[in-house]
């Protein structure tokens, strides 16, 4: 039987040198888990640049679906952010079609690389830096009013600030985990329901019907990946606008 | 199971970068020991648990060679889908949504005018057919008006014409009577005469005749 586990395992596809950044040797080879990526991003830059090349004002069927999911996160940064929610919007659509993309292909199974903890914590990285970057450059020093809410009795704030400031520390941490175990979670369930089909059938007729319950569980569980699939991407946006928000608006607070 | 707990086990999953292999094979055993169904899900949980345990065994993910390239990986995917989306895709589809929007504004402006327009004419043309309604009416009453006018002229004319023909007939009688009594006298002389000439054979006086005339 097929080891649960063994789907994570990293396998380069194509060699390519190890180069030194500051003592750190960074392996640029193409690994199932880059190419996973490039596939789910090439699908979405040829899917995006097709239907976007002869955009006409009547739209066809993938059109249709490009605009809903531009309309989807446009939506979201405006309801969350606000008016400035289109300055961030190209960054927070581009997390959500990554992740999504990335999460497809995953159910193709093909190789899944958000089930990766180096791509998850490197995704939530991203987010955060961008939240900070945002953050300073548009407030300053202010940017620290975001552990100190305004409004608060100064006998709370010694307790309060720690509090904000581990839980802003917190963040990039459940949006990896997050992501990282949702995708693993539902990958070895899967893959230990499938594998109880094997085993069971090849114990005999008494064991067909508990494999037939392992087929079934198997399809259900994939319909419920395809949803866990989009859902985490949307999550993962979703948080990324609330994030954005706090610092966007900070003088809000 | 017991395979993957001892500790010989342990120390062959802490592998390097160049021991790829190694990490296959001792998870091997846990591939065999999931076998038995039962024992599968505890199987996973122990590995998991494992691989906690030991930072770099277990979950293939905790194996941090692979960190570094994949992260680089994904930071220029990253950038490309973003520098893509920003500068190309989001520009085109905002820009055929706004176009949409305002395609659309302009026709139901369009269309507002166009039956603001059609409106007003209708009210013209009612306004219009009101007007011709009263016109009519009044052409109506006018004709039956002069109508009647005319109609009392030409009675009245007929009414004058034949009093005068009755006035002129009345008259011609009257005249004609008074004529025909005129001569009642002079019948009256000239029958006696001849009567008193046939009883007497002699004609009477003028004179005579008279006064016993107007004695009778």
């Amino acid at each position: 039987m097929a080891d649960p586990l063994h789907q994570f395992q990293i396998q380069k596809v194509v060699d390519l040198p190890v180069i030194d950044v500051a003592g750190v040797p960074v392996d640029l080879s193409i690994t199932n888990s880059v190419l996973a990526m490039l596939i789910g991003v090439g699908a979405v830059i040829v899917f995006f640049s097709l239907t976007t090349a002869r955009a006409s004002i009547i739209p066809g069927r993938f059109q249709v679906m490009a605009e809903g999911l531009f309309g989807l996160i446009d939506d979201l940064a405006e309801s969350i952010i606000g008016h400035d929610g289109r300055a961030f919007f190209p960054f927070v659509f581009t997390l959500f079609l990554f992740i999504l993309s990335c999460n497809l292909v995953g159910m193709t199974t093909y190789f899944t690389a958000t089930s990766q903890l180096a791509v998850t914590a490197m995704l939530a990285i991203l987010t955060i830096g961008t939240v900070i970057v945002v953050g300073i450059l548009r407030n300053g020093l202010g940017f620290f009013k975001l552990f100190c809410p305004s409004g608060v009795p100064l006998l709370i704030l010694p307790i309060l600030i720690p509090i904000e400031i581990i839980s802003f520390l917190m963040r990039p941490i459940t949006l990896t985990l997050r992501l990282f175990g949702n995708m693993v979670g539902g990958h070895i369930v899967m893959k230990v329901f499938a594998g109880f089909i094997v085993a069971l059938a090849s114990a005999g007729v008494a064991g067909y019907l508990g494999g037939f319950v392992s087929l079934t569980a198997v399809v259900a569980l994939t319909a419920l990946e395809f949803l866990v699939a989009y859902l985490q991407a949307f999550v993962f946006a979703v948080l990324a606008c609330v994030y954005l928000n706090d610092v966007v608006n900070l003088h809000h607070h | 199971m017991s395979v993957t707990s001892s500790p010989e086990a342990t120390a062959a999953t802490d592998t390097s970068a160049d021991a790829p292999v190694t990490t296959v094979a001792t998870l091997e055993p846990v591939a065999e020991a999931q076998a038995s169904a039962e024992a599968a899900h505890g199987d996973t949980h122990t590995t998991t648990a494992h691989a906690e345990e030991h930072a770099s065994g277990g979950l293939p993910q905790f194996q941090t060679e692979h960190w570094a390239g994949q992260m680089v990986w994904l930071v220029i995917i990253f950038l490309v889908l973003f520098v893509l989306i920003a500068k190309v895709f989001a520009p085109r589809l905002r820009k055929v949504i706004d176009t949409r929007g305002a395609t659309i504004a302009e026709d139901l402006a369009n269309a507002r005018a166009i039956r603001d327009e059609a409106e007003a004419q209708a009210k013209d043309a009612a306004a219009e057919t009101a007007a011709a309604h009263v016109a009519a009416r009044k052409l109506a009453a006018d004709a039956k008006a002069k109508a009647a006018a005319e109609q009392a002229a030409a009675q009245a004319k007929e009414d004058a014409r034949l009093n005068a023909v009755l006035a002129e007939s009345e008259a011609s009688i009257r005249a004609k009577r008074d004529e025909a009594l005129s001569h009642v006298t002079e019948i009256a002389t000239d029958t006696a005469s001849a009567l008193i000439e046939k009883l007497t054979g002699k004609a009477p006086t003028k004179t005579a005749l008279t006064a016993a005339l107007k004695k009778a």
